[in-house]
C-alpha cells in the first residue's frame, strides 16, 4: 500500500503565543496520485496547511505526515509554489533555472523545466525584476516541477495569470500528474477554476476541515431539495436552507431515502462550496483520520 | 511560441538518498555579487591606502618631524609641513575605516544576508528546493565568515604594519594605548566582523525584515563593542606602578586606576597630582599620603587583551550562530526525531 500524499491529525497552527490559530484540530488524509484542491475565503488557513506539509513551518500542535514521513525529511521529494512566488529578482530566468539544477543535484529536469518557461515566450536573458506577475508564476512552476516532486504544494498558483497560461499551465500540471503519478495540491479562492481538473476538495474554513473527499463522492453526498415552507428536514443534516413564500430551498446532506414530494437536484460544486461557506455552523463533512497508521509511522 | 521539445522518459528510479550535497556557493557569491565587489573596493583601497601610509608618507613624515626637531628655537623653520598633516590624515581615516568595517559586515549580514531573503520568501525558496535551512544557513555564515576574517585580518596586519614603521620616527603618532590604534592593530576588529556576522545573520532571521534586521543588527554590533571596551581593562590583571610623591604618578598604558598610598597601604583618591606643588605637598602630607600609584596594562598587555577580547567576542558569535540554527530550527519543521506536539 502506498502511503498518503498527505495525512494530518489534530494539526494546528498559532503564529505567537497569544496569537489566533490559523489552523485548528485538523484531520485529513489526501491519498497519493490525486489532484487535490483547497478552497477556502481568505485567511482560512490554506497557506498555513500548505507551509506545514512542505515543512516551512513548525506545527504549534498534532502532527502531519508527508510521504509517509515527516515534512522535513520529505522535503527534498516536494515542489512548493509560494503565493507571493519569491525568486531572486537579480538573477535571469536562465540563471534562475541553472540555480534549480545546481540546488537540486541528481533530481533536476531540465527539459520540464525548459518546457515550463519556454511555453510563456520568456526571454532567457531577461531579469527576474523584470517579469510580470504571470511570468514570474511560470519561472516559479518551472522551479518546482524541475526537482520531480513526488507531491506538488501550489498555494495559489493561478492567481496572476491571463485565461489563456492558466489554461496552458494547467494542462501542464495535469500531464505532470498524469504522466509522473505526481499528487498536486492547490489552493485556491476560485472554485470554478478547479472543477474541471481536481479530483479532491478541502475546504477549509476558520482554520478548520470543512468538506473534505472525493468531489465526486462529495457532490453525490448533497442533495438541493425544494419542499413546502415549514417542512421539518430531519434527519437528514441540513447544510443551508432559506424560505421564501411558500417554499424552503435547502442544501441538505440526506439521511436515508427523501420524501417522493420534495423537489431534489445535484448541487454543482460552486454551490456546494459557498453554502458551506456561508454558513460556518454547518456540520462539517471529513473523513475520519485513520489514527492507527499515523501512529505506526511515528 | 517556441515548439515545446518532446520530453523523454524520465530516468527510471529516483535517485533518492546518497543525494549529492546542492552546490550552494556558487550562488551565494551570484546573488550578493555587488556586496562582494563593494567589500573588495573597500578592502583594496584601505589596503593601498595602509601601504602608502606605512611607507611614502611615514617616510615624507619621519623626515619633515627630523627637519623640525633640527630647527630647535631658530627663528624661521623650513620644514615639509604637509608632510606631517597628510600623515595624520590618512592615519585616521584608515583606522575609522578599518573599524568600521565590522559595522559593514553586521549591517550586510542583517540587511541583505538573511533579512531580506526572510522578508521576499526566496528563503523558503531555497528551503524547498534541495537546501535544507541548516545548510542554507550553515553556508550563509561559513563563506562569508572565512571571507571576512582574511580580509578584516589582512588590514589589521597592514595597519599594524603602518603604525610600526612611524614608531619613534613621528612625534605626534599615536601611542599603542591609544584606543582607536589599540584596536586598529590587533585581532579585535576580526573578531567583531564575525561576531557582526553572526548578529546580523540571526537578527534576519528573528525580525524577517531586511531594513529592521540591518538596523538592530548595527546597533547590536555597537552595544558589544561598547560592552567590550568597558569591560577590556578588567580582561587581565593589572600592573601597579608606585612613584615617590615629587614625581607625581607614572607609569604609561591603560589606566584603570590611580591615586596615593599610605602608610599602612590604603589607597586613597590623590587631591592632587605632584608633592612639587606647596599647596599639593601639604595635602597629601595630611592624607598621610608615602607615594603615588597607578594601576596600568603595560605595553606587555596589549596581546593578552587583545587576545581575551577577541576570545569573548569569539563566544558571544558562537552563541549567536547557536541562535540562529535554533530559531531557524523551531520555526521550520526540523528533521525527524523532534518538533512532535509538546
Amino acid at each position: 500500500m502506498t502511503d498518503p500524499a498527505i495525512e494530518a491529525t489534530a494539526l494546528g497552527k498559532r503564529f505567537g503565543r497569544r496569537g489566533a490559530w490559523a489552523l485548528r484540530d485538523c484531520s485529513l488524509r489526501l491519498p497519493a496520485g490525486r489532484v487535490c484542491a483547497v478552497v477556502g475565503p481568505n485567511g482560512a488557513g490554506k497557506s498555513t496547511l500548505l507551509a506545514l506539509a512542505a515543512g516551512l513551518l513548525a506545527p504549534t500542535e498534532g502532527t502531519v505526515a508527508v510521504l509517509g514521513t515527516d515534512p522535513a525529511s520529505a522535503r527534498p521529494r516536494v515542489g512548493f509554489v509560494d503565493q507571493g512566488k519569491p525568486l531572486y529578482p537579480q538573477l535571469t530566468v536562465a540563471e534562475t533555472l541553472r540555480m534549480g539544477a545546481d540546488l537540486n543535484p541528481g533530481r533536476w529536469d531540465a527539459d520540464t523545466a525548459g518546457r515550463v518557461v519556454a511555453g510563456g515566450d520568456l526571454d532567457p536573458g531577461k531579469r527576474i525584476r523584470s517579469l510580470s506577475g504571470g511570468q514570474r508564476t511560470r519561472v516559479a512552476l518551472a522551479l518546482a516541477l524541475g526537482k520531480r516532486p513526488e507531491l506538488l504544494l501550489l498555494d495559489e498558483p493561478m492567481a496572476d495569470l491571463d485565461p489563456l497560461a492558466r489554461h496552458e499551465l494547467m494542462g501542464v500540471l495535469m500531464g505532470q500528474a498524469a504522466g509522473h503519478g505526481t499528487t498536486i495540491v492547490m489552493s485556491s479562492h476560485v472554485v470554478a477554476e478547479l472543477e474541471d481538473s481536481c479530483d479532491h476538495l478541502l475546504l477549509i474554513g476558520g482554520g478548520r476541515v470543512r468538506l473534505a473527499g472525493e468531489i465526486d463522492d462529495l457532490l453525490a453526498a448533497h442533495t438541493r431539495v425544494t419542499a413546502p415552507a415549514r417542512t421539518d428536514l430531519a434527519p437528514h443534516e441540513v447544510v443551508e436552507s432559506r424560505t421564501t413564500g411558500r417554499q424552503l430551498s435547502a442544501l441538505i446532506r440526506p439521511a436515508g431515502p427523501l420524501p417522493g414530494d420534495w423537489r431534489t437536484g445535484a448541487p454543482s460544486l460552486e454551490e456546494l462550496v459557498l453554502s458551506y461557506l456561508r454558513n460556518p455552523e454547518a456540520p462539517a463533512l471529513a473523513p475520519a483520520p485513520a489514527h492507527d497508521t499515523t501512529e505506526a509511522a511515528a | 511560441m517556441t515548439a515545446a521539445p518532446t520530453l523523454p522518459a524520465a530516468p527510471a528510479g529516483r535517485p533518492d538518498h546518497p543525494h549529492r550535497p546542492p552546490r550552494q556557493l556558487r550562488w551565494l557569491l551570484r546573488l550578493h555579487r555587488p556586496a562582494v565587489l563593494v567589500w573588495t573596493a573597500f578592502v583594496l583601497v584601505t589596503g593601498a591606502a595602509l601601504l602608502w601610509l606605512g611607507g611614502p608618507l611615514t617616510d615624507a613624515s619621519a623626515a619633515a618631524w627630523k627637519e623640525y626637531n633640527a630647527c630647535a628655537f631658530a627663528e624661521r623653520c623650513s620644514y615639509d609641513q604637509d608632510a606631517i598633516v597628510r600623515y595624520k590624515d590618512v592615519y585616521s581615516y584608515t583606522t575609522i575605516a578599518l573599524l568600521a568595517a565590522p559595522f559593514l559586515v553586521a549591517a550586510w549580514a542583517g540587511g541583505s544576508l538573511t533579512g531580506r531573503e526572510t522578508e521576499s520568501g526566496t528563503a523558503r525558496l531555497a528551503w524547498t528546493q534541495g537546501v535544507t535551512p541548516a545548510r542554507w544557513l550553515a553556508a550563509r555564515l561559513a563563506l562569508p565568515a572565512v571571507l571576512v576574517a582574511v580580509s578584516t585580518g589582512l588590514l589589521v596586519h597592514l595597519h599594524r604594519l603602518a603604525w610600526t614603521a612611524g614608531e619613534g620616527r613621528i612625534d605626534t603618532a599615536k601611542p599603542w594605548y591609544d584606543f582607536a590604534t589599540f584596536y586598529a592593530n590587533g585581532t579585535v576588529p576580526v573578531a567583531l566582523a564575525l561576531a557582526g556576522l553572526c548578529a546580523g545573520a540571526l537578527e534576519g532571521l528573528l525580525l524577517r525584515r531586511s531594513l529592521a534586521a540591518l538596523t538592530t543588527a548595527t546597533v547590536v554590533l555597537g552595544g558589544l563593542w561598547a560592552t567590550v571596551h568597558t569591560a577590556l581593562p578588567h580582561l587581565w590583571p593589572t600592573v601597579t606602578r608606585v612613584s615617590s610623591l615629587r614625581n607625581g604618578p607614572s607609569g604609561t598604558g591603560i589606566t584603570t586606576g590611580e591615586g596615593v598610598l599610605t602608610a599602612d597601604g590604603d589607597r586613597l583618591t590623590a587631591p592632587c597630582s605632584s608633592g612639587m606643588i606647596p599647596g599639593c605637598r601639604t595635602e597629601l602630607a595630611d592624607l598621610g599620603a608615602v607615594n603615588f600609584y597607578r594601576d596600568v596594562h603595560p605595553v606587555a598587555h596589549y596581546w593578552p587583551l587583545q587576545l581575551t577580547a577577541s576570545g569573548v567576542l569569539l563566544a558571544v558569535a558562537a552563541l549567536l550562530v547557536l541562535a540562529a540554527f535554533r530559531v531557524l530550527r523551531l520555526r521550520t519543521a526540523g528533521p525527524a526525531g523532534k518538533g512532535g506536539p509538546a
